[in-house]
Formats: C-alpha cells, sequence, structure tokens
C-alpha cells in the first residue's frame, strides 16, 4: 500500500460514510484491498428529471489525497452540462485551485483538504438538480437543457429507466 | 475512426502501387523509374503522403509497444501539443527555406515523431502519481522507452555538433537545440519515476517527495530557459528572430517564473508555520474536537494554529503549504494575513492613529486636559477622507483601566510613550507654523483688497497674481490640515492663539473662497498666458 496518511483518511471516511450514510447516495471502495478506487451510487434528487435513477460512478484517489482532489467518473450513459461524454464530472470542488480547465471558477469554490467525499457527492447531488449551464462539459447537453428543456427532461428519463434495468418507454 | 484510419491506409497503399507500377511499366529499369518518379510532381505527392502514412503507422506500432491503450486524457493532450509543434515547424521552414529538401522534411518529421514520444512519456509518468496499481509492464515499458529517447537523443545532439563544428552553422543548430530540450525533458521525467517509483515502495508517506520535486521542476526550467534564451541570441546573430522558437520559450519562462514563485512562496508560509504561529493550546484542540481536518486524525501534539485560528496538524500543513498557501478552511491566505503575534505586539495597525495616540494617554500619570483628544501624532498624514471640514475627530477609545493592561503591555508602552511626546511637540510646531503662514496670508488679502479701489483697471490680474503667488506652497496643504487641527489648538490656547483676530476672518471652510481656488486652478493656464502678457507691457514698457 501506498501513502499511509492517504489510506488512513479514506478509511476514515468510509467509516463515516457506512455509520452514517447521507440520503440517496451510497458510496465505498470497490474491494477492500485497494482504497484507492470506490464505487458510489447516486439516486437522482427527487423532484428533477433524474429522479428515481440510480446512477454508479466510480472515483479514483490520488495517492496523495486529500491534498489532491479525486477523479470522479459516472460508468452509466449520462446526458448532462457538467458530465462530459465519457462520464466524467466537471465541477469546481474535483479541481485544484492551481488548474483551471474552465478558465472561470474562483479558487473559493476549488478542492482543499477541507473537502470530504461525502461533500463531492453532496455536489454531484445538486449538479444534477441544478445543472450550470455555463460550464461546457457537455455542450449539447448544455445548448438542450437552455432551449429545448422538454427534450432534455426526455432524454433524462431514457437514462433514469436505463439504470433502472427497464425497457424504453413506448 | 478506426475504419477511416484503415481505408485511409489502404488508399495510399493502393496509389503508391499504382504509381510505382505505372513508372516501371513505362521505364522497365529500376533506375530510370526512380528518376520518373522524382521527376513527376504528382508521383512525389504520393509518395510523400505514403511516407506520411507509414510515420504514422509506426508511431502506433510504437504506441502500442510503449504504451498499450492511451487514455483519452493523454491523446488530448497529445493532439494538442502536435497542433502547436507543426505550426511551429512551417515557421522554422520559413528561416531556412534555402536548405529545404526531402532530406530536411525527413529530420523536421523525425523531431516531431520524437517529440511525441517524450511527450506521451511525460504524461505516463505524472499518470503514476495517481494510478493506484503500477504493474512491473509499466516499469520496464518506461525505462526501455526513456533509455531508447535519451540515446536518440544524445545522437542527434551529438551529430549536430560535428556537423556544425565541421560545416558551420546550419539548420543543424535548430536540431540540436530542439534535441538539447528533449534530452533535459528525459531527465525531469527520469527524476519524476525515480521519485514516484520509491515513493510507491515506502509504507511511511514520504513528505519531503513535494518539496525535492518543486526543487527540480526550479533547477529543470531554469536550464531550459538558459537554452532557449542562448538559442535565440545565436538564431539573432546568425540568421534571424526565431519566430518558432517564441512560444515555448515564452511558456518555459512563464512555468520557470511559477515554479520560483511556488518555491518562494511555499517556503516562506512553512517559516511563518515553524516561526510565527502558536502552537494550538490543549483547549483550543479540544474546541476543534481534536480533529485535524487535513487526515481527520487526532491532535495531541505538534498542532498549529493559523491567524485565522483555524488548528491543524504541522506536518499535514507543510504538505499543504506545498501547493497552496491558505488556510484549508476558510482559504485566507497566510502570506498575506498578519502574524498573530505581530498582530498583538503593535496592535492597532499603524495608519489608525486614533486608537495609536490612546496609548500614551492611558499611561501618563496625569496628562495636562485628560479629557481632551490627543492630537494625532502623524502631522503629515492628510485626515481620513470621511472626515468633513472643520468637524473634529472622533475622541479615540480609551481602554477600560491601566489594571487590565499585562506588565509587558504596559512596559511597552513606557517605551512608546518617548516618541509619542516627540510627535506631539512636533505637531504643535507645525501647528504653529500654519498660523503664521496663515496671519501672512490675511495681511496679503487685506492689504489686496485695500488697493482695490485705487486702480479698479487692474483688479482682476492683481488679485489673481496675489492669491495665486503665495497659494502653491503654503496654502493647499496647510489649509487642509487645518480643521484637522482647529480642536486640539482650541483646547491647547483655548482663548487667543499666535494669531490675532483675522484669524477668524479667515475662515478656510468659506465656500466662496473654496470654488475661488478651485476656478484659480482651472483658470491656471489663462493665467499664465495673461501673466505673460502683462510682463511683455511691462517690459516694452519700459
Amino acid at each position: 500500500m501506498m501513502a499511509g496518511s492517504a489510506l488512513r483518511r479514506l478509511m476514515a471516511e468510509y467509516k463515516q460514510l457506512t455509520l452514517n450514510p447521507p440520503e440517496g447516495i451510497i458510496a465505498g471502495p470497490v474491494n477492500e484491498e485497494n482504497f484507492f478506487e470506490w464505487e458510489a451510487l447516486i439516486a437522482g434528487p427527487e423532484g428533477t428529471c433524474f429522479e428515481g435513477g440510480i446512477f454508479p460512478a466510480k472515483l479514483l484517489f490520488p495517492p496523495d489525497y486529500p491534498l489532491s482532489p479525486p477523479k470522479m467518473q459516472f460508468v452509466c450513459e449520462m446526458f448532462h452540462p457538467n458530465i462530459y461524454a465519457d462520464g466524467r464530472v466537471c465541477i469546481s470542488i474535483l479541481h485544484a485551485p492551481g488548474d483551471d480547465p474552465t478558465g472561470y471558477e474562483c479558487s473559493a469554490e476549488r478542492w482543499s483538504p477541507v473537502q470530504s467525499v461525502e461533500k463531492i457527492l453532496l455536489s454531484v447531488v445538486s449538479m444534477l438538480a441544478e445543472p450550470n449551464d455555463e460550464s461546457g462539459a457537455n455542450v449539447d447537453a448544455a445548448k438542450l437543457w437552455r432551449e429545448d428543456r422538454e427534450q432534455f427532461n426526455k432524454i433524462a428519463k431514457r437514462l433514469v429507466r436505463k439504470t433502472l434495468g427497464l425497457p424504453p418507454a413506448e | 475512426m478506426k475504419m477511416k484510419a484503415v481505408v485511409a491506409t489502404v488508399i495510399t497503399v493502393a496509389l503508391t502501387s499504382v504509381v510505382i507500377g505505372n513508372a516501371y511499366y513505362q521505364k522497365k529499369q529500376f533506375y530510370p523509374s526512380v528518376v520518373y518518379l522524382t521527376n513527376s510532381n504528382p508521383s512525389m505527392a504520393v509518395m510523400y503522403l505514403q511516407a506520411f502514412i507509414l510515420v504514422l503507422l509506426m508511431g502506433k506500432i510504437l504506441r502500442k509497444i510503449f504504451f498499450g491503450q492511451l487514455r483519452p486524457a493523454e491523446f488530448e493532450h497529445l493532439i494538442e501539443r502536435s497542433w502547436y509543434a507543426i505550426t511551429e515547424t512551417c515557421l522554422a521552414f520559413t528561416v531556412f527555406r534555402d536548405d529545404f529538401n526531402p532530406k530536411f522534411i525527413a529530420l523536421f518529421t523525425l523531431l516531431l515523431f520524437l517529440k511525441a514520444f517524450h511527450w506521451l512519456a511525460e504524461d505516463r509518468v505524472d499518470y503514476m502519481e495517481r494510478s493506484p496499481v503500477i504493474g512491473l509492464l509499466f516499469h520496464v515499458r518506461i525505462l526501455s522507452l526513456l533509455t531508447l529517447l535519451a540515446q536518440s537523443d544524445m545522437y542527434f545532439i551529438h551529430h549536430a555538433y560535428l556537423f556544425t563544428a565541421t560545416k558551420g552553422p546550419s539548420v543543424q543548430l535548430v536540431f540540436g537545440f530542439e534535441y538539447s530540450i528533449l534530452i533535459i525533458m528525459i531527465v525531469n521525467i527520469l527524476i519524476k519515476y525515480v521519485l514516484h517509483a520509491i515513493d510507491s515502495r515506502w509504507e511511511a508517506p514520504w513528505e519531503s517527495k513535494a518539496a525535492v520535486l518543486l526543487y527540480t521542476e526550479l533547477a529543470i526550467n531554469f536550464l531550459k530557459v538558459l537554452l532557449y534564451v542562448g538559442f535565440v541570441a545565436v538564431m539573432v546573430r546568425i540568421y534571424t528572430l526565431p519566430l518558432f522558437a517564441f512560444r515555448p520559450m515564452y511558456e518555459t519562462m512563464r512555468s520557470f517564473k511559477k515554479a520560483y514563485n511556488d518555491v518562494v512562496l511555499s517556503r516562506r508560509a512553512i517559516r511563518n508555520m515553524n516561526t510565527l504561529y502558536p502552537d494550538a493550546t490543549a483547549d483550543e484542540l479540544a474546541a476543534a474536537d481534536n480533529e485535524c481536518i487535513i487526515c481527520r486524525e487526532e491532535m495531541h501534539s505538534g498542532a498549529k494554529k493559523l491567524p485565522c485560528n483555524h488548528i491543524f496538524h504541522a506536518a499535514c500543513l507543510r504538505l499543504w503549504f506545498q501547493r497552496q498557501q491558505t488556510c484549508p478552511t476558510c482559504r485566507l491566505n497566510v502570506l498575506r494575513a498578519p502574524a498573530p503575534e505581530q498582530a498583538n505586539a503593535n496592535a492597532p495597525a499603524p495608519h489608525a492613529n486614533a486608537p495609536h495616540a490612546n496609548a500614551p494617554n492611558a499611561n501618563a500619570p496625569a496628562p495636562p486636559p485628560p479629557t481632551a483628544p490627543v492630537p494625532p501624532p502623524f502631522p503629515n498624514m492628510p485626515p481620513p477622507p470621511m472626515m468633513g471640514w472643520g468637524m473634529p475627530p472622533p475622541p479615540p477609545p480609551r481602554p477600560a483601566s491601566l489594571a487590565t493592561l499585562s506588565v509587558e503591555e504596559l512596559q511597552r508602552l513606557e517605551g512608546t510613550e518617548r516618541r509619542h511626546i516627540e510627535a506631539r511637540l512636533q505637531l504643535l510646531h507645525e501647528i504653529q507654523a500654519m498660523l503664521n503662514a496663515s496671519v501672512l496670508l490675511m495681511q496679503q488679502y487685506s492689504n489686496v483688497v485695500s488697493n482695490l479701489p485705487l486702480n479698479c483697471s487692474n483688479v482682476a490680474t492683481q488679485t489673481e497674481i496675489h492669491r495665486t503667488e503665495p497659494s502653491p506652497e503654503p496654502s493647499p496643504v496647510r489649509v487642509k490640515t487645518d480643521p484637522d487641527v482647529v480642536p486640539t489648538t482650541s483646547t491647547y490656547k483655548p482663548t487667543a492663539g499666535p494669531s490675532t483676530s483675522t484669524d477668524y476672518t479667515f475662515d478656510p471652510n468659506d465656500p466662496t473662497l473654496d470654488s475661488n481656488r478651485d476656478q484659480s486652478d482651472a483658470d491656471a493656464e489663462e493665467l499664465r498666458r495673461r501673466r505673460l502678457q502683462k510682463f511683455k507691457e511691462i517690459h516694452s514698457d519700459k
């Protein structure tokens, strides 16, 4: 095993998340041999077009966690302005203060060791509920979200059914 | 994508066979066919295309061998850097258009090709830090690739050196320089690789790794900057301005500056932490739940308190400061914030003069007018903008009682007492000088007024001359500070100042006078012109 302090902190967070799981979020290491790769299940927030869906994602932690942020990637098909086509999540909390891929985030919203897996996942839930259409991770989704909400909702509903293993409606 | 590549490859191969077949069919022999091929432009174009495709295929094979599947980020990075490199290569062609021939193009293509592998190796080694499992295959691949690249770089540098030494400066200068940059890159990658490899084998976290990386970055960037500057200087002397080297040179300089700042700032932050920030006390630790929010572990000892009162392990803070010099919780910039002890030592910031002045006042056994507001100790400082004309400055807040001050604080107050008295004496002197000046002004003013009816024709010019001539030095500054001083003089010398009753008729707050001054400012140009005219008249009269 590498970096002991990162491992200890990840274990502490795992324990915390298991003892007091936040609503709609389940997360933990893929296997207990490797604490640097986690798997998370996120329930689509109620009252949004993602309601009812269960979205699997994986989190990759750097060996110098928590000094550097983890990377998060959905492993199911997603259609969302802040999620790249390959599932990578683009939110400011996951960006180290030094690099600025989008060029407009202020450093107050960036990663710092105070953040945690739980906070990241909660941010992702609120990102699902309220996309930031200024960040161009998925330009098509951002455009649709802005201009044709009905169509966006339709796509989201289809994805929700897909994550649940249901056949598409109609 | 894949299909397109295959189709393109098949088409070029087919085209090439057609072209070669055609040449051979027409000439029937090897040598004449080659001559025919090289003399026919369309045939050559096809051959170039074929060569290009072959290079790409070769690149794919090598990539498979040394990297396996590229991650999307690596691929994006590669494409982006390739575009810059290709543009710059085209720019370089313009400088060396006399040497333009197939060999020349082949050399540049080879350079680009090797560069791409350097970039990929760099990205891959950077990824080491993040990938959870690193197998033996990874080490074998990276090490063999680095050896191969280093050898080819060395070969080309050697070749460029020999060529330049025997045949004088040529395009080989560029190659020598480019491969030198690449070899520095290899050294950098190798150092990073060794560091990451050591780190991944150690059980305990290696705290100084980040620092070593930072210093490596600094040294490597310094070398690169030197090389670039040297190269540009040589090119300017021999050929012309090497535009194609400017973008990479600028980027290298920028990253050198960044590395330098990082080293300096993180060193300063860590030094501040070690020397200035207090160790957290047991009470403070208990208030923070004994938990260090960076590592989520208990704090028993070795915890430091930042100026914003947040508490962390000193070791955790050190690691964080190597990346960011901010408080992890509230993002206070620790380099800009005042250190806590310093803040206590001269409690109020020096520019807040009101609380500063109360210190001697509170300490002095019996100050002459105990309730009077003490004059600000910095007479040359302009009054705060909020203060209106003639409004007395608000009385400074006073500490509750001397009994609440500790012995050290009292001693500190005593130590500054002398300085304050001196400042006050100086202030009084200045007040006197100001009053004298205003009396003088007043006298001049009354002189002018008394002269008024005598020569009506000259009224405008004369008053203006009198008004503007003394005003540049004494009046604007002095009059401005006046209102600040008025209340204090009245308390020290309740009835009569050094000035006479005229003093009271000269009211600096008089709006008409004020507007007059503004107008004279605005009309200064006009005035000077008129005055010059008058001077000329006088001279011509005499």
